[in-house]
């Protein structure tokens, strides 16, 4: 015979408290995830990478030809076909190292604005370190709507060596 | 419990079949992944043909466990046992090698990785010692401890591993990075790395019952699983941070503070308390009559785990918001961990001080029906030492001393047998065990034994 102090209820009532507190915490994560990502904002609108290239930081300007690998110790920037995107279109691209923080950024501002100035997206070594850091770098190209981007247009990676 | 006890019959109850299923479903998951990653491509290969050889290892080593400790004859016993640890130790080597050479430290190379996992190793160590002691009526086996905390380590690091990759190739890009993304790679770490440690719970659940006996153990097999995913994702994140930071003289530091945040500040406020939200609802599930609720519960435990993951990845970044002094960062990124792990370890803590008492008060009840039938398997003055930790520790040192290592050993086993019987007996009292009653009578003959 069970014994009548032996009451589960308590247990199986926090765990259901649990698991209400646990959708409510995944709905709002999904809420955020529609704020900061809000559907119908699809142009089909592709930014294209022309490529990576090695950089000259004292005249701002790329030379050579476009590479997947660096040096840690070898600026290099993006250069992005501005044109191709209209030109009234609002669209930033930004730079992160393998360590996910933000190296590098153009924008947001006009695509017929950064197509004048012939915008390159070069990756500035963190302060405090003598180079970059070696790693996987990814470029993402996004549009801009209402002051909040909206919708990814491009991505291009490169790698940086451990060894110089 | 006694294994030859509680099992004398040779047919198996449907849960074996549900592991079994369960098992061959991981396998089909691990091997589809490979044949994926052939025709995807980013999904690293070489990690497939070394990982899967590792996993299967470990399966054939949990297969052969689970034989030792059902197998009436200790000469096979032993034999099953040797083997199970040797192939653990073989699929442990070739995961670590897959780990260390191809997935995270190939920068850092296999010194680091090693002097990382040795870094790691007594903060292990210390998390399960503590994690066990919290059972204080009927502690659980160290093998079976173990047995979870390196299936924590190995193949759900492995399957996890898999998940996020194939995430990360069908939505990563689709996301930009800032909170969207942010929720995006939450959501797949919270989903499949639970799902890989929870179905670890949930395998023992189906397979060592008999060792599975209510939300204490629940809680402690699913912190053990945690702890020993822990373990490997921290080594992976120590080497990583090593390789990266390593060629501006800051390697060691870098791994030193993913060291501090993940072996000490996150060693229960992270993987062991989300997966021993599993283990709770499992637990609690073992002791349910009926099935509707019993499958609510253990939902409502693998959804309070994915939740409490996805909220510390996705928003553990907005505590630090805005603090602007190091000191106050610093004090903001210690107690981060209080604001949004502490409320459920705090829940953890009450369903394991509800389920001690419970799980206290019935075995007490069993002990004194036992003294009081006369056959000895226990004596009325056992009763309070057998129901207190401490006393029953201050009996075995007297053993001890009386009669040295044997002796201490001697009432060990006849202690541990003593409240396996008092298990039984309250699991046949509530109908929620599927053993013939000749097993019952059986433990008790072992105690009588023991003496």
């Amino acid at each position: 015979m069970v014994d009548a102090r032996e009451d589960f209820r308590p247990l199986y009532r926090t765990m259901l408290g649990l698991g209400i507190v646990a959708v409510l915490i995944l709905a709002l994560g999904f809420a955020t995830l529609l704020r900061f990502a809000p559907p119908g904002q699809r142009t089909g609108l592709r930014a294209h990478v022309v490529g990576v290239f090695p950089y000259d930081p004292e005249v701002e300007q790329v030379d050579g030809p476009a590479m997947t690998r660096f040096q840690r110790d070898q600026p290099f920037a993006a250069q992005i076909d501005w044109d191709q995107l209209p030109a009234s279109m609002t669209v930033a691209a930004r730079w992160y190292d393998s360590l996910d923080a933000e190296v590098g950024v153009v924008g947001p501002a006009r695509a017929a604005d950064l197509a004048r100035m012939g915008a390159l997206v070069p990756v500035r070594t963190p302060p405090g370190f003598h180079a970059n850091l070696p790693g996987t770098y990814t470029l993402f190209v996004v549009r801009y709507a209402n002051g909040q981007p909206v919708e990814l247009l491009g991505t291009e990676s490169v790698v940086v060596l451990a060894d110089p | 419990m006694i294994g030859s006890a509680a099992y004398r019959r040779l047919w198996r109850p449907n849960r074996y079949w549900l592991a079994g299923l369960l098992g061959a479903a991981i396998l089909v998951v691990l091997v589809l992944s490979s044949v994926a990653s052939l025709a995807l491509g980013p999904v690293p290969l070489r990690a497939t043909v070394f990982g899967l050889p590792a996993v299967a290892f470990v399966a054939a080593a949990t297969a052969l466990f689970v034989r030792a400790l059902h197998h009436p004859k200790p000469a096979t016993r032993g034999r099953d046992l040797t083997r199970a640890a040797v192939l653990l130790l073989i699929g442990a080597f070739l995961w670590l090698a897959v780990l260390d050479v191809y997935t995270f430290t190939r920068a850092a190379g296999p010194r680091v990785a090693a002097l990382c996992a040795i870094a790691c190793l007594p903060t292990t160590a210390a998390g399960l010692l503590i994690i066990r002691r919290l059972d204080r009526n009927e502690k659980e086996p160290w093998l079976l401890v173990l047995v979870a905390t390196v299936w924590g380590a190995i193949v759900s690091t492995s399957l996890a591993f898999w998940g996020e990759a194939l995430w990360d190739l069908l939505f990563a890009t689709s996301f930009i990075p800032g909170p969207a993304a942010d929720a995006s790679t939450a959501y797949a770490a919270g989903i499949f790395e639970e799902l890989a440690k929870g179905t670890a719970v949930l395998l023992l659940y189906l397979i060592m019952r008999d060792e599975f006996d209510d939300v204490v153990d629940g809680i402690v097999y699913g912190a053990a699983v945690g702890i020993g995913f822990n373990f490997m994702e921290s080594i992976g994140y120590m080497t990583h941070l090593y390789a990266v930071l390593a060629p501006e003289g800051s390697g060691v530091a870098g791994a030193a503070v993913q060291w501090y945040w993940r072996q000490v500040i996150g060693l229960f406020f992270g993987h062991a308390a989300y997966t021993a939200m599993i283990g709770a609802g499992i637990g609690v599930a073992r002791q349910l009559p009926r099935l509707r609720q019993r499958v609510l519960v253990i939902a409502c435990g693998f959804l309070a785990a994915i939740a409490a993951h996805f909220a510390w990845d996705a928003w553990q970044a907005l505590a630090l918001g805005g603090a602007k002094s190091p000191g106050v960062q610093l004090l903001l990124l210690h107690t981060r961990y209080l604001f949004m792990v502490g409320p459920f370890v705090a829940v953890l803590l009450v369903l394991l001080a509800m389920g001690l008492e419970l799980e206290g008060s019935a075995l007490t009840r069993h002990l004194q029906a036992e003294a009081a039938n006369g056959e000895d398997a226990v004596r009325p003055d056992e009763v309070a030492v057998l129901m207190s930790p401490r006393q029953r520790f201050r009996a075995r040192m007297a053993a001890l001393g009386r009669g040295g290592p044997g002796a201490y050993l001697r009432l060990s086993r006849l202690q541990t047998a003593q409240l396996s019987l008092a298990m039984e007996r309250w699991h046949r009292e509530r109908r929620e065990i599927d053993e013939p009653l000749e097993a019952e009578e059986e433990l008790r003959q072992r105690v009588l034994a023991l003496r």
